[in-house]
C-alpha cells in the first residue's frame, strides 16, 4: 500500500520544480507566490536584498555644487549601514524637491522673499536594495547659497515597510522636532550671517564713499572719471545689497513664532534669553505679532571687511557645513534627537507596537499597575505626546468614571477600619521615627482600654485561647507605636472583623494551632526571646502535619486580627505565659512611651515590654462602625447599611459619598486601637535606597534569566515565590553579596510593590534585622556573618522565622510555608521549556497580569463585600467571598492568599491615592514553616 | 496654487463619480513615465462636488510629482512599490502605488495615486492597508490586461470607484477611536440581558480567534451596531478606525478588509457576501447573525493565506489566458477555470472552546456596570491577551533561532505558556499573527500544505 507522504514524495519527483503550478503560462512576475513562508522567508526574514543590518538614520543634503550627497549617519557606525550605497540612496531621496518651494524674486517683489516652507514627508522604498524610509524635507537657510537655500533631509531607513507605515505618526512627530531644531538654529545663524554681511555692506560703503570723496577732491577738473562711475556704481550696487540684506534680516526675524509652539518643542529658550540684548541694527520697523528677534543678537567683536564688487564663482566657494549653518548647540541638539529617534524605533516592530500597545492599557488600569508594572509606564502618562492620541495602540474606552483618578472620590469617606481578609495580622508601622510627645501619646493611649467592652471581650477570648499553648508576637516598636499619635490626625488601618466571627474563629483556631502569637516590645535583632529559640522545626514532616491540621481544621476561614487582637492576647500571654525577655530587646522599656492603662491592664506594660495573650477577636462593634476592607466601601457610610436594603442598589455615587457618623465612629476605634511602644532604632535603619521598580530591558532580561535558573536549580521555587506574592517576607541569606544581590534581583520581579515608587526591596543587608523591615521590605538579602554576630543574627533568624521565610543559599535550604495551589506550577514550573531570560520575564508578566486581573474583580465586585439585606451576617459574607474565589476565580488554597494579599494591597494603595496616607502592614501567618532542602 | 500649475494636456481624460456621501478623496489619477516628457497623466477620477478643491491643473502637478524621481527606479521585477507623500505646503497626503508594465510592446513605469487632504492624515493611516491592499491587486490586474494590449483604465475604475465610496461610508459610519462602553453588551447588568450568554461567548472568542475581523449581519440596525461596538472593544483605537457601523437605512456592500462592519440584512432577510472579496480579506472572518444567534468563522491565517494566495493566481492565470472582453468579466473567471474549484463552504461552526473570554465574561459581569470598574478589567484583559501573544512570539523565536530552525514543540508551548485550550491558543495566535505576520503559516503551515498536496495528489488518481 502507497501512504500518502510516499505518492508526494513520487510526485514530488517527477514534477521536481513546480509540481503545484497550475498556471505555467502566467510569468511570475505577474503572479504571487503560493506559499507566503519557505525556507528563506518567515516572520522574522529581512529581506535577503537589505544590506544593512539594522535600521540608521541618513542626513543628505542636494548640493548645489555636486548634487545629492550623504552627510552623515545616526548612529555614526559603518556597521549600521553596511554595504548599503547611501549615495545612491541620497540620490533616490533627494532628486525631487519635493517642497517645491520659492525663493529668490517673486513676480512684482523688488527684493528676494524668503519662504518659510513647510517640511515635507515621504515614505518610500527601494525593493531592490529593501530598504524602505520615512523621508523628512526640510530647507535650511544659506547666505551664499543659490536662492539662499540648501534643501536638505532627514530619513529613517528600515528594512521593515510595515514599520515605516505603522509609526508614520510617531516617526514624524519626532523627526518635525529634529527639523524645528535645525531650522531654528540655522535660523539664529543666518541671522547673525546676514548682520555680519551688513556691517561688511556698511563698511564697504563708507570705504566706497570715503573713496569717492578722495577722488573727487583729487580730479581738479571736476570731470567724473572712469573709475569714478565705476566707484558710484558699486557704491549703489552695496546701498541696493544693504537694502536688501536688511529685508532679508527684517524677514528672518519676522519668522512666525506660532510655527514653534505648534511643535511644542521649546528647546531654545536659554539661548534667547541669553541673547535678550540689544540688536545690532536696530530697526525702524518691528515685526508685528511674535517673533524670533530676540534670538538674533549683536554679536561681539566682529571686525567688518572690504567687499569686493565681484563675489567668488559658485563652485570655487566652500560651502557650510550643516554645523555651521545650524549653531552648535541646535546642531548637537537635533543629533542627540535623532539619536534618541533612533534607539526608539530600531528593533523589532512587534516589540515596539506591543510596547506601545501595553503603556496604553497600562494607562487606564494605574489602580493595580502599581503592583508589578514598570514605573515607567505611569511615568509617561505626564507627559504625553500629541501623536498618542492618534497612534493607534491604545485603548480608548469611555467610560463614565475613572478609576484612574481615585482623588475624585470622597477621601474623607472612611476605611480607617476594614477587616484583612488574608490571613496575618496586621500591624501598622511607621516607616520613620517621629518624635512624640510623650504627654500627648500617654492620653492616646489611654483611650486605648477605655472600653468596657473591650474588657469584657478581652475576658471571654482569654477564656477561649486557655486550651492553646500559642502566643501571637508582635514586636512593639516605637514605629508601631506611633501609629496612635497619628490616629487622629490621619487615617489608619486596622482590622474590624465582625466581631462574633472573628472570636469563634480565633478560639478555634488558637485551640488547634501550634503557633504563637505574641507581642513583643523590641526592634533589635538582639532582642531574642528565649521561647523563640525553642521553636525550631525538627522535621519537615512534623510541620507538614500540623499544617494539614490547621488546614482542614481552619480551612478557609481565618481569623483577622487587629493590633486590639494583639494587645489582649499580650495580656493573656502574660498571665499565662510568662515569657523571659533578653534584656537586649527592652529597649522598649522606656516608660515615657508607655501609658498607663486605667483599666487592669496597666501593670502589663509597667511590668515588662514583653507580653503574651492569646489572640483576641475584636469586640462586638456597633454596626455602623463595621465597614469592610474595600474600595466601594469607601463611601459606604454607616447610615446606607442602617439603612437597609441591597447595599449594590445604591446610586452609583456612593462612592464619592461620604459617611461623617462613620469616619467619626471609626476614628474614635481606630484610636482606641493605636498602640505605642518605646523603642528606639538603630542608626542603620535608616532608609535605604528601595529597588528601583523601573528595570532596562537588559535588566529584565539578567532578572529573567536569573529567576529561569532559580526555578531551574531549586525544586522549592515555588513556596519561596509564594512566600513573595503573599506579603510574606523572604530573607535571602548568603554570604557572597554577588550571589545574593543577583537572586533578589531576580526574584524581585515576583515582588508587588506598595505603591508607585519603589519595590520593597532590599538587595542586601550586612547589619542585623528587626521587625520593622518586615514591614518595609518584602525581599531582603542578608549577609551571613560568620562571627558572634553573625551567630546571633542566626538565632534572631530563628525567632522571626515565623513572620519570614528564609532562603539559605550557601546551605541550599529554604524555610517557608508549604503551597499547595495551582497557580505557581503554571508560573515557575521547573521543567519548562522557556529559553531565555527576557520570554520567562514576558511570561512572569503575563501571568502576574491575570493575578492583578483577579485582584481587582474580588476588590471591586460590588455584591461581594456587603451584606445584601439588613439580616445578612457577617459569616454569610464572608462565605460568599469564599465561594466567589473558589467557584468564580477558580482558586484553591493557599492561591487563594495571594490574591488576597494583592487585593488588599490594592485597596491601600487605593485610599492613597484618594488622599488618605496608609502604611504597608507587618504580616505573619499562624501557618507553621517547612524546612526544605534540595 | 492653481497658478503655478498649467492646465492638463486635452489627452487627459477624468471621470467623474456621484457619491451618497461626502467624499474625503479628493481625486485619484493614473499618470505614466513618457521616455521623452517625463511624468504624465492619463487619467483622473474626481469625485462629482460643487466645491473644488483641487483643479484639473493641481491634481496633474501633483500626480507628475509622484512619478519624479522614478527614473531610477530600481525594483525587483513585478513589485509594485508603495510611496507615501504628505505635502504640506500643498496641505495634501498622496498615496502612490509605482509599478512597471508593458503596453503595445513598450516597458514604462506606472503610478496609481490617490489624493487627499492634509486633514484627512489620521482618518486615513489606518484605512492605508485595505487601500494598498485592493489597488495592488487591481494593479496585478489590469498590468496583465495592459500586457495584451488594452487599457487599464476600466479595470482601475472599477476599483478606484468602490474605494472612493469605501472612504465615504468610513467617513460617516466610521466605528469612533473611543467607544462608550455604555453603548455594548458588556453594560449589560447580567450576562445575557441583550444576547444570549452562549452567542456572546462564541461571538467574541471567535472574532479574536479571526484576528479581530468580524462581519455582524442582522435585521435590526440597533442589534448589529451594538454587537459592533461590543466586538470593536477588543481592538485597537487604530484597528476601530478599520471597523464600520451598519446603516440604518440601508444595506452597505462588504468591503474587504475591515476589521467589524455591521451589515444590514434585505428584505428578504439575507445579505450574500461575495465570496471573492472575503476571500481576498488580510485576515479570516467571522461571521455572526444576530437575528438567529450564530457565529460562523473562516478557517485560521495560515490556512486563509493559502486559499487567498491560490485563488488569486487562478485569478490572474485565467485573466492571463482570457481573450475577449466576455472572459474578462471580473466574477466569472474562476468559474470558467477548471483547474481550480475553490470551496465555497468557508464559514464554519467555532470548534475551539476557550477559557480565556469564558471567565471574563464569567467575571466581568459581576462588577458594577456604570462605573470604570469594567472598562478597567476589559484592559486588564486585552493586556493579559498581548503579554501572552508577546511570549508565545518570543517562545518561538527562541525555539527556532527566529525562524532558522523548524518549530517542533507546539505541546511544550502550550504547557509552557499555559495555552493547553485550543481555543486559548487560537486567540493568542491570532493576535501573535497581527504583531508578527507570517506566524500561523510559520508555525503551521508546513503540516498544511502537506497535506494539501497529499489531498491533491490522491484526488489526481
Amino acid at each position: 500500500m502507497i501512504s500518502a507522504p510516499d505518492v508526494v514524495a513520487f510526485t514530488k519527483e517527477e514534477e521536481p520544480e513546480e509540481p503545484y503550478d497550475e498556471f505555467p503560462a502566467l510569468p511570475e512576475e505577474y503572479s504571487v507566490p503560493l506559499f507566503p513562508v519557505t525556507d528563506h522567508v518567515h516572520p522574522w526574514a529581512r529581506l535577503p536584498s537589505a544590506k544593512f543590518s539594522r535600521d540608521f538614520i541618513l542626513i543628505s543634503e542636494f548640493s548645489e555644487q555636486v548634487g545629492p550627497q550623504p552627510l552623515l549617519t545616526v548612529p555614526d557606525d559603518r556597521k549600521a549601514c553596511g554595504t548599503f550605497d547611501l549615495n545612491y540612496f541620497s540620490l533616490r531621496i533627494m532628486s525631487v524637491d519635493y517642497q517645491a518651494s520659492f525663493v529668490g524674486h517673486p513676480p512684482g517683489s523688488a527684493y528676494p522673499k524668503l519662504n518659510f516652507v513647510e517640511d515635507s514627508k515621504v515614505v518610500l522604498g527601494d525593493s531592490k536594495e529593501g530598504a524602505f524610509a520615512y523621508v523628512h524635507h526640510l530647507t535650511l537657510y544659506d547666505l551664499e547659497a543659490r536662492g539662499f537655500v540648501r534643501p536638505f533631509c532627514m530619513a529613517y531607513i528600515s528594512a521593515d515597510e510595515h514599520k515605516i507605515m505603522l509609526q508614520f505618526q510617531q516617526l514624524s512627530w519626532e523627526f518635525s522636532r529634529a527639523s524645528e531644531c535645525l531650522k531654528t538654529g540655522n535660523r539664529k545663524a543666518f541671522a547673525h550671517e546676514l548682520e555680519k554681511k551688513l556691517k561688511d555692506l556698511n563698511y564697504t560703503r563708507t570705504v566706497l564713499h570715503h573713496q569717492m570723496e578722495l577722488q573727487k577732491k583729487s580730479s581738479e577738473k571736476g570731470f567724473y572719471t572712469t573709475q569714478a562711475i565705476e566707484k558710484a556704481n558699486e557704491l549703489a550696487n552695496v546701498e541696493k545689497s544693504i537694502i536688501e540684506h536688511q529685508d532679508l534680516l527684517k524677514q528672518i526675524r519676522s519668522y512666525p513664532y506660532r510655527k514653534l509652539k505648534e511643535t511644542d518643542f521649546q528647546l531654545f529658550e536659554a539661548e534667547c534669553v541669553l541673547d535678550q540684548t540689544s540688536i545690532l541694527f536696530p530697526l525702524e520697523e518691528q515685526p508685528e505679532g511674535h517673533s524670533e528677534s530676540n534670538c538674533y543678537t549683536r554679536r561681539p567683536s566682529y571686525t567688518p571687511k572690504f567687499i569686493k564688487a565681484k563675489a567668488a564663482k559658485c563652485f570655487d566657494k566652500k560651502l557650510k557645513t550643516l554645523e555651521e549653518l545650524c549653531d552648535v548647540y541646535f546642531f548637537n541638539q537635533t543629533l542627540d534627537q535623532l539619536t534618541r529617534i533612533e534607539k526608539t524605533y530600531r528593533g523589532d516592530l512587534c516589540y515596539l507596537l506591543t510596547s506601545q500597545t501595553d503603556k496604553a492599557l497600562l494607562k487606564q488600569q494605574l489602580i493595580t499597575s502599581f503592583l508589578f508594572e514598570d514605573g515607567s509606564a505611569w511615568a509617561e502618562k505626564l507627559c504625553e505626546k500629541p501623536y498618542d492620541e492618534n497612534s493607534g495602540t491604545g485603548l480608548g474606552v469611555i467610560t463614565p468614571k475613572s478609576l484612574e483618578e481615585p482623588r475624585s472620590l470622597n477621601a474623607s469617606a472612611s476605611l480607617d477600619s476594614y477587616k484583612s481578609s488574608v490571613e496575618s495580622v496586621p500591624i501598622k508601622m511607621e516607616q520613620e521615627v517621629v518624635e512624640e510627645d510623650p504627654e500627648e501619646t500617654k492620653r492616646t493611649e489611654i483611650s486605648l482600654y477605655d472600653n468596657q467592652e473591650q474588657a469584657e471581650c478581652l475576658d471571654t477570648d482569654m477564656k477561649g485561647s486557655i486550651s492553646s499553648g500559642e502566643s501571637i508576637e508582635v514586636l512593639r516598636t516605637e514605629k508601631s507605636a506611633s501609629l496612635l499619635n497619628h490616629s487622629e490626625s490621619q487615617p489608619c488601618l486596622q482590622s474590624f472583623p465582625s466581631p462574633q466571627a472573628v472570636r469563634s474563629k480565633a478560639v478555634s483556631r488558637r485551640t488547634i494551632s501550634e503557633d504563637s502569637i505574641e507581642v513583643l516590645s523590641t526592634c533589635t535583632s538582639e532582642s531574642l526571646i528565649p521561647e523563640d529559640f525553642k521553636a525550631s522545626y525538627p522535621s519537615a514532616i512534623n510541620e507538614e502535619e500540623s499544617y494539614a491540621d490547621n488546614e482542614e481544621e481552619c480551612g478557609l476561614q481565618l481569623p483577622n486580627f487587629s493590633l486590639q487582637d494583639l494587645i489582649q492576647e499580650e495580656d493573656y500571654s502574660e498571665k499565662e505565659n510568662v515569657v523571659p525577655v533578653d534584656s537586649a530587646c527592652c529597649i522598649g522599656k522606656d516608660s515615657s512611651y508607655f501609658l498607663e492603662p486605667s483599666t487592669d491592664q496597666e501593670h502589663q506594660y509597667d511590668d515588662g515590654d514583653v507580653v503574651s495573650s492569646p489572640p483576641q477577636p475584636y469586640k462586638q462593634l456597633d454596626q455602623e462602625v463595621h465597614v469592610n476592607f474595600s474600595v466601594e466601601d469607601v463611601a459606604y457610610s454607616s447610615e446606607s447599611v442602617t439603612e437597609g436594603g441591597p447595599l449594590h442598589e445604591l446610586d452609583v455615587n456612593y462612592l464619592t459619598s461620604s459617611g461623617e457618623a462613620s469616619r467619626v465612629s471609626l476614628d474614635e476605634h481606630s484610636d482606641s486601637t493605636s498602640y505605642r511602644s518605646g523603642a528606639s532604632t538603630t542608626s542603620d535603619r535608616t532608609p535605604s535606597p528601595a529597588h528601583p521598580s523601573h528595570l532596562s530591558e537588559r535588566q529584565k532580561k539578567r532578572a529573567g534569566q536569573n529567576a529561569l535558573r532559580f526555578i531551574r536549580q531549586y525544586p522549592f521555587a515555588q513556596p519561596a515565590i509564594y512566600s513573595l506574592l503573599s506579603g510574606r517576607t523572604l530573607l535571602i541569606l548568603g554570604e557572597k553579596e554577588a550571589i545574593v544581590k543577583k537572586l533578589v534581583t531576580a526574584l524581585s520581579i515576583f515582588v508587588p510593590s506598595y505603591d508607585k515608587t519603589a519595590k520593597p526591596v532590599k538587595q542586601w543587608v550586612t547589619s542585623p534585622l528587626h521587625i520593622m523591615d518586615f514591614q518595609k521590605w518584602k525581599l531582603i538579602g542578608l549577609q551571613r556573618v560568620v562571627s558572634p554576630i553573625g551567630s546571633n543574627m542566626l538565632h534572631a533568624l530563628n525567632r522571626y522565622s515565623r513572620y519570614v521565610s528564609v532562603l539559605d543559599i550557601d546551605t541550599k535550604t529554604l524555610r517557608c510555608p508549604l503551597y499547595k495551589g495551582t497557580l505557581l506550577p503554571r508560573l515557575a514550573d521547573h521543567r519548562t521549556q522557556i529559553k531565555r531570560g527576557s520570554t520567562y520575564y514576558m511570561h512572569v508578566q503575563s501571568i502576574l497580569t491575570q493575578l492583578c486581573s483577579k485582584a481587582f474583580l474580588y476588590t471591586f465586585c460590588h455584591h461581594l463585600h456587603l451584606p445584601i439585606s439588613e439580616r445578612e451576617s457577617e459569616e454569610t459574607i464572608e462565605h460568599r467571598r469564599l465561594n466567589f474565589l473558589t467557584l468564580h476565580l477558580g482558586l484553591a488554597n493557599e492561591d487563594i492568599k495571594i490574591v488576597l494579599y494583592l487585593a488588599e494591597l490594592l485597596k491601600m494603595h487605593y485610599l492613597q491615592e484618594s488622599g488618605r496616607r496608609v502604611q504597608p502592614v507587618l504580616r505573619f501567618d499562624y501557618v507553621p514553616s517547612l524546612l526544605y532542602k534540595i | 496654487m492653481s497658478a503655478l500649475c498649467p492646465p492638463p494636456s486635452p489627452a487627459v481624460a477624468k471621470t467623474q463619480i456621484t457619491l451618497n456621501g461626502p467624499s474625503p478623496l479628493l481625486a485619484a489619477t493614473f499618470a505614466y513615465w513618457d521616455n521623452i516628457l517625463g511624468p504624465r497623466v492619463r487619467h483622473i477620477w474626481a469625485p462629482k462636488s460643487e466645491q473644488v478643491i483641487l483643479s484639473d491643473g493641481e491634481i496633474t502637478f501633483l500626480a507628475n510629482h509622484t512619478l519624479n524621481g522614478e527614473i531610477l527606479r530600481n525594483a525587483e521585477s513585478g513589485a509594485i512599490d508603495v510611496k507615501f507623500f504628505v505635502l504640506a505646503e500643498k496641505g495634501v497626503i498622496i498615496v502612490s502605488l509605482i509599478f512597471d508594465g508593458k503596453w503595445n510592446g513598450d516597458r514604462s513605469t506606472y503610478g496609481l495615486s490617490i489624493i487627499l487632504p492634509q486633514a484627512e492624515l489620521s482618518f486615513y493611516l489606518p484605512l492605508h492597508r485595505v487601500c494598498v491592499d485592493r489597488l495592488t491587486h487591481i494593479i496585478r490586474k489590469g498590468r496583465i490586461w495592459m500586457h495584451k494590449g488594452q487599457s487599464i483604465i476600466p479595470m482601475l475604475t472599477g476599483e478606484v470607484i468602490p474605494i472612493m465610496e469605501l472612504l465615504s461610508s468610513m467617513k460617516s459610519h466610521g466605528v469612533p477611536e473611543e467607544i462608550d462602553i455604555n453603548d455594548t453588551v458588556l453594560n449589560d447588568d447580567d450576562i445575557g440581558d441583550s444576547c444570549h450568554e452562549d452567542f456572546l461567548h462564541n461571538a467574541i472568542s471567535s472574532h479574536l480567534q479571526t484576528c479581530g475581523c468580524s462581519v455582524v449581519v442582522g435585521s435590526n440596525a440597533e442589534k448589529v451596531n451594538k454587537v459592533v461596538q461590543t466586538l470593536c472593544l477588543f481592538l485597537t483605537p487604530s484597528e476601530r478606525k478599520c471597523s464600520r457601523l451598519c446603516w440604518t437605512e440601508s444595506s452597505f456592500k462588504y468591503e474587504s478588509g475591515l476589521f467589524v462592519q455591521g451589515l444590514l440584512k434585505d428584505a428578504t432577510g439575507s445579505f450574500v457576501l461575495p465570496f471573492r472579496q472575503v476571500l481576498y480579506a488580510p485576515y479570516p472572518a467571522t461571521h455572526i447573525d444576530v437575528d438567529v444567534n450564530t457565529v460562523k468563522q473562516m478557517p485560521p491565517c495560515h490556512e486563509h493565506t493559502y486559499n487567498q494566495r491560490r485563488y488569486m493566481r487562478s485569478e490572474l492565470a485565467a485573466l492571463w489566458r482570457a481573450t475577449s472582453d466576455e472572459e474578462m468579466a471580473l466574477d466569472s473567471i474562476i468559474h470558467t477555470d477548471e483547474s481550480f474549484t475553490p470551496d465555497l463552504n468557508i464559514f464554519q461552526d467555532v470548534l475551539h472552546r476557550d477559557t480565556l473570554v469564558k471567565s471574563f465574561l464569567d467575571q466581568v459581569f459581576h462588577l458594577k456596570p456604570g462605573l470604570s470598574f469594567r472598562s478597567t478589567f476589559l484592559a486588564q484583559f486585552l493586556l493579559i491577551l498581548h503579554r501572552k501573544a508577546l511570549t508565545l512570539i518570543k517562545y518561538i523565536e527562541d525555539e527556532t533561532q527566529k525562524g532558522e530552525k523548524p518549530f517542533k514543540s507546539l505541546r511544550s508551548l502550550k504547557t509552557d505558556l499555559d495555552l493547553a485550550a485550543e481555543g486559548d491558543l487560537s486567540i493568542v495566535m491570532a493576535l501573535a499573527e497581527k504583531i508578527k505576520p507570517g506566524l500561523h503559516s510559520f508555525i503551521f503551515g508546513r503540516s498544511f500544505y502537506t497535506s494539501i498536496q497529499e489531498r491533491d495528489v490522491l484526488m489526481a488518481f
